[in-house]
């Protein structure tokens, strides 16, 4: 407790005791450095680092998997690469950028951050953590890795949907790879799920109470419930789907009895809570980027907390709408509660513009991108209540307009939310910040290639385009918004470039940070050094009595920091 | 708090008649025709909200960009303002819901009296379509040659929807309407077509290797030419 432990003299401490036998010392052990210390460590920064750095390196696998199905449908009939190869590129890029880069890396943001926000010096499970991380990796490698079995990745989309995933009809060693991925990768999770859960709940430093804790670290909470909920039953059908391929069950094989709709219940049960998982927490990387830049508290922030629990609650009772065209799914029960997550979605969004209103807002490349997030995710949003509406879904489902938007959600949602965490966090983890011009670079490349891939395929989608397709014909008319699409896709894959190149040069000889570079940090991170000592802090936690115990202490005396608990 | 939502639900409703379809097909059934509406009252609603909040977005983001070093204001409640926007939204869900309702209930149903049957059975990867009634089965695969049916031009078609491996989906894109085949469930919609003329359909459920060479086409004709292409199939009974 160092710092903090109330009392002090009046306490006698077991230092004081004298040994009872002489212990031969032990020898420190050597400081190791470099690859090695990562390899090793149970810090939840360094090991918050290793979770990036991966899923990073996942996002750019999954990408480049992108490129090539943009290449593919550069023209129609095109065949740059064979259906088969083509079928494992969507499967793929489906599987990694889901399962290995966007919950894997906000569980890096969130094993970095969540302890320091709440003024904590490690996470609950240290060694817990590690085996988590290692779980990751090797479900990752285990992913990626069946590229190269002899007759290549899994090819029945990142869904899975049985009979086609079945051993008769995909009887290659990737599907395998992919289920014993999915449960490597899911037993990550639900162990880094139980660790947020824990440090949340008893680790947070005298003062910070629950409504006192940051956004980020609250979704954070939320999210990890529903990590708990979804990743067993997706496990379980995996479990399934593997006793069905190999051991002579027939659970999802309607020639044996089975059932094919059984596994679309127990992955959309999943599958649903995942998109959650895959957004809120970007939801709170975005809801503490804007009142830092808009030198403002958050602006009703009861309200997002209980926006956040809503939406997590919602969520695990809407899966039916992936399944309104299957006929099996009550159509107006999930049509209504799909519906009604645009409400608290919705309320998301005024307490962001609340936030910036009536604020002083300095234009950093962070907040940059968390304003084109807001206009980007937006239309994912609205686009997510038109496909809830059933009828409207019988039209738009598994085409393009599906796919365009997954991709308004999770990628002009959270992904450029994740960038805007990137922009915010760099310089307190590498002590340096990023260059404020390649970053322009970077996120107007990323915007306007985003918006060229993406916009087009919504009318692509209503105009007949069903999704997953190796190529189209030159008779149906889909040339031309495809090619536009494709050349959108290739601006933002070289929107990587600039940014990699500021993240490597910034990293050797960025501006130095300081404690506090954004001079308006709100959250605990922001009063200890950059990067953060071993146990976080070395000096005395500010006083908490607000939701934002730094700005307090730097504007105390002022109108508006806290003086007694509330803000 | 009220006045907002009933303005938002009369300017839906006026607007609705004509508004751009922003790439939906025109419906060239009378199914479709709901479909068709329903969405562009969901375009309108769409678009308004779309306006709403990026102007709000844009202007906060210009009115109150950094002019100078004053610390704003530090207000962090309005309980008012926060209960309008929470209301507000809940009162378009549950107009978006009602209209969602009865619009689908027309959709599914399939009680039309004397309708066509045509039972379409999906395989890797093509289509059989069968007419019990007239004992025609047209059945056929791939891009180059997809199998084609005539239907009568104002007479409600009941498909009825089976495969014989994995899931696939029926779905003409000018019909605005979709439907998976799956083992294990008795999938039937019914589409009444208005318009002659031909229309493409595609399976829209990935269902392997070569998933996008399923189109199959739809010829809606008259009835006399519907009987004549009846006849034209050995065995058949028009």
């Amino acid at each position: 407790m160092g710092p903090r432990a109330p009392g002090g003299d009046a306490v006698t401490t077991l230092d004081e005791r004298p040994p009872l036998v002489d212990e031969p010392e032990e020898p420190e052990p050597p400081e190791l450095r470099g690859l090695l210390a990562f390899l090793t460590s149970t810090d939840h920064k360094r090991i918050g680092v290793a979770y990036m750095v991966t899923a990073f390196a996942f996002f750019l696998v999954g990408g480049a998997l992108a490129e090539l199905i943009r290449v593919q449908l550069y023209s129609p009939n095109n065949s740059v690469v064979s259906e088969n190869t083509y079928n494992q590129l969507f499967t793929m890029h489906g599987s990694i950028m889901l399962f290995l880069f966007l919950g894997p890396f906000a569980f890096g943001l969130a094993n970095y951050f969540v302890p320091i926000q709440i003024g904590a010096r490690d996470m609950a499970f240290p060694r817990l953590n590690a085996m988590s991380y290692w779980f990751f990796l090797f479900g990752g490698i285990t992913m990626v890795g069946s590229f190269f079995t002899s007759e290549g990745a899994a090819n029945f989309g990142w869904t899975g949907y049985a009979p086609l995933s079945e051993v008769t009809r995909s009887p290659t060693l990737g599907g395998d790879l992919w289920i014993i991925a999915l449960v490597l990768t899911g037993l990550s999770g639900v162990l880094t799920a139980v660790n947020i859960v824990a440090t949340v709940l008893t680790m947070r430093a005298p003062g910070m109470t629950m409504f006192r804790m940051p956004v980020f670290t609250w979704n954070m909470l939320v999210v990890s419930v529903l990590v708990l909920v979804a990743f067993p039953v997706l496990t379980a059908a995996g479990a399934m789907l593997f006793a069905d391929r190999h051991l002579g069950g027939h659970i999802f094989d309607p020639g044996g009895g089975g059932s094919p709709i059984l596994w679309q219940h127990l992955f959309w049960f999943f599958g649903h809570p995942e998109v959650y998982i895959l957004v809120l927490p970007y939801f709170g990387v975005v809801t503490e980027v804007i009142p830092v830049f808009s030198w403002r508290p958050v602006f009703g922030y009861a309200g997002i907390v209980f926006a956040t629990i809503s939406i997590g609650a919602l969520s695990v009772g809407v899966w039916g709408h992936h399944m309104f065209v299957t006929g099996a799914a009550q159509l107006s029960y999930f049509a209504g509660l799909s519906m009604l997550i645009a409400v608290p979605t919705g309320v998301k969004f005024f307490n962001w513009i609340g936030t910036m209103w009536g604020g002083r807002i300095v234009y950093r490349v962070a907040m940059l991108f968390a304003v084109a997030f807001m206009l980007t995710f937006l239309i994912g949003g609205i686009t997510g209540v038109m496909l809830a509406s059933a009828p409207i879904d019988f039209q738009a489902h598994d085409t393009y307009f599906v796919v365009a938007h997954m991709h308004y959600v999770l990628f002009g949602g959270s992904v450029f939310a994740l960038f805007a965490g990137i922009y915010y966090w760099f310089p307190k983890v590498t002590g340096r910040r990023l260059s404020e011009r390649l970053g322009m670079l970077h996120l107007a490349m990323t915007f306007v290639g985003f918006h060229l891939t993406f916009l087009v395929q919504f009318w692509l989608g209503l105009q007949g385009m069903p999704r997953r397709v190796a190529s189209y014909l030159p008779s149906d008319g889909f040339t031309t918004l495809n090619r536009v699409s494709s050349i959108g896709a290739f601006l933002l894959g070289a929107s990587v470039l600039p940014f990699l190149y500021n993240a490597w040069r910034s990293w050797r000889r960025g501006e130095p940070a300081g404690n506090d570079p954004w001079e308006a940090g709100q959250t605990l991170e922001w009063a200890t050094s950059s990067p953060p000592p071993p146990h976080n802090f070395d000096g005395p936690l500010p006083p908490i009595r607000s939701n934002r115990p730094v700005w307090d202490l730097r504007h105390a005396g002022q109108r508006g920091a806290a003086v007694e608990s509330g803000g | 708090m009220r006045r907002p939502a009933l303005l938002l639900a009369s300017a839906i409703l006026l607007a609705g008649c004509d508004v751009p379809s922003l790439g939906m097909p025109d419906p060239v059934s009378k199914e479709g025709q709901h479909v068709d509406s329903l969405w562009r009252l969901f375009v309108v609603a769409g678009a308004i909200v779309f306006a709403l909040v990026v102007g709000l977005i844009l202007y906060a983001g210009i009115r109150f960009r950094r002019r100078n070093d004053d610390v704003p204001n530090q207000n962090a409640y309005n309980i008012p303002v926060e209960v309008i926007y929470t209301v507000t939204p809940i009162l378009v869900v549950a107009l978006l819901f009602g209209l969602t309702v009865a619009a689908q209930r027309k959709l599914t149903s399939t009680n039309a009296a004397d309708p066509l049957v045509v039972e379409v059975t999906g395989f890797q990867w093509g289509w059989r379509f069968d007419f019990p009634a007239q004992h025609v089965t047209v059945q056929g695969a791939g891009e180059v040659s997809p199998p084609s049916i005539d239907l009568p031009v104002d007479r409600t078609v009941r498909f009825v929807l089976r495969t014989d491996d994995v899931i696939h989906s029926f779905w003409v894109p000018t019909f605005l309407e979709k439907r998976d085949l799956i083992q294990g469930i008795d999938n039937q919609v019914e589409i009444t077509p208005t318009q002659l003329g031909v229309y493409r359909g595609r399976c829209a459920e990935f269902c392997g290797l070569d998933h996008w060479r399923m189109p199959f086409d739809l010829h809606v004709v008259t009835q006399g030419e519907f009987d004549a292409w009846v006849r034209g199939h050995p065995g058949a009974t028009p």
